[in-house]
């Protein structure tokens, strides 16, 4: 699927496909979000955020999705399964699913998001407002997707359902049009 | 018209769905069960003025929402998780047992 974003290319912004990742979707149990972030913090060093936002830690990104629920995207590494790992750490806390083959998740690279991303969305992707790590769960042309920035500010990535990222890709490109 | 999630933010009305009246559902184990879920189901009321309304934030955060609106400008005064408004009804039945 990687052909899907590597032709948008224009002055403004810059898309690609992410691969070589493994997306994780956990989800606190009931009672036990205290307890959770006390793994979270031995094993990542960071809390769990409890707003939109996403924080990186021990090579990992921690997407907040909603209440109580996060998306964990670490690179793929030879001989480590992390999907295994994350389910040892948060053991009984938790409800994990491996979200790696049903989420495809686009890099945008965009110097003037406010103005190029903003044309069929309803998020205000201005600098002051859209800031590094923040994150926004809603959609486009009725696609869900949840899109962060990333904690430096050089990017924001795009996760959509996987069986609707051809149709991200048109979107992208009629978008920029 | 916006609604305020207190999740996500200020987020427009086509990412959220509505359910309806907030009202409490009858606990199915009371002596007039019947008769409660009568009134439930189809005694709603038609309110002219601030209503309490379940809506979800379907295309955002997945949360229920108690939203107070009024019926007649729209106006929202009041967002709350609906998960805090159901704890909140346990707290306070809680407390009158």
């Amino acid at each position: 699927m990687s052909e899907l974003a590597n032709d948008i290319k224009k002055a403004s912004l810059e898309a690609s496909e992410r691969t070589g990742l493994t997306v994780t979707h956990i989800a606190a149990r009931r009672g036990a979000r205290a307890s959770l972030d006390d793994v979270a913090r031995t094993a990542f060093g960071v809390s769990l955020p409890s707003s939109p936002k996403a924080v990186e830690a021990q090579g990992a990104l921690i997407v907040w999705t909603g209440p109580d629920q996060w998306l964990i995207v670490q690179k793929d590494e030879t001989g480590l399964d992390h999907y295994a790992e994350l389910a040892k750490t948060f053991n009984g806390l938790a409800s994990l699913v491996d979200v790696t083959d049903s989420r495809t998740i686009f890099r945008i690279a965009v110097s003037r998001p406010s103005e190029t991303l903003l044309r069929s969305m309803g998020i205000d992707f201005h600098d002051n407002s859209f800031r590094p790590g923040d994150v926004a769960i809603t959609h486009v042309s009725h696609l869900g997707v949840i899109v962060w920035r990333l904690p430096d500010g050089t990017a924001y990535d795009f996760a959509c359902a996987r069986t609707y990222s051809r149709d991200f890709a048109d979107w992208l490109r009629k978008t920029m049009a | 018209m916006r609604i305020n999630c207190p999740h996500c933010g200020e987020r427009s009305l086509d990412e959220f769905s509505y359910l309806g009246d907030a009202v409490v559902r009858p606990d199915p184990a009371s002596p007039n069960a019947q008769d409660a879920f009568y009134a439930y189901g189809y005694e709603r009321a038609n309110v002219a003025g601030p209503m309490q309304e379940l809506w979800y934030h379907a295309a955002g955060c997945h949360a229920w929402l108690v939203v107070t609106r009024d019926t007649r400008t729209h106006e929202i005064s009041e967002v709350k998780s609906a998960q805090e408004v159901a704890l909140a009804r346990q707290k306070v039945a809680g407390t009158a047992q």
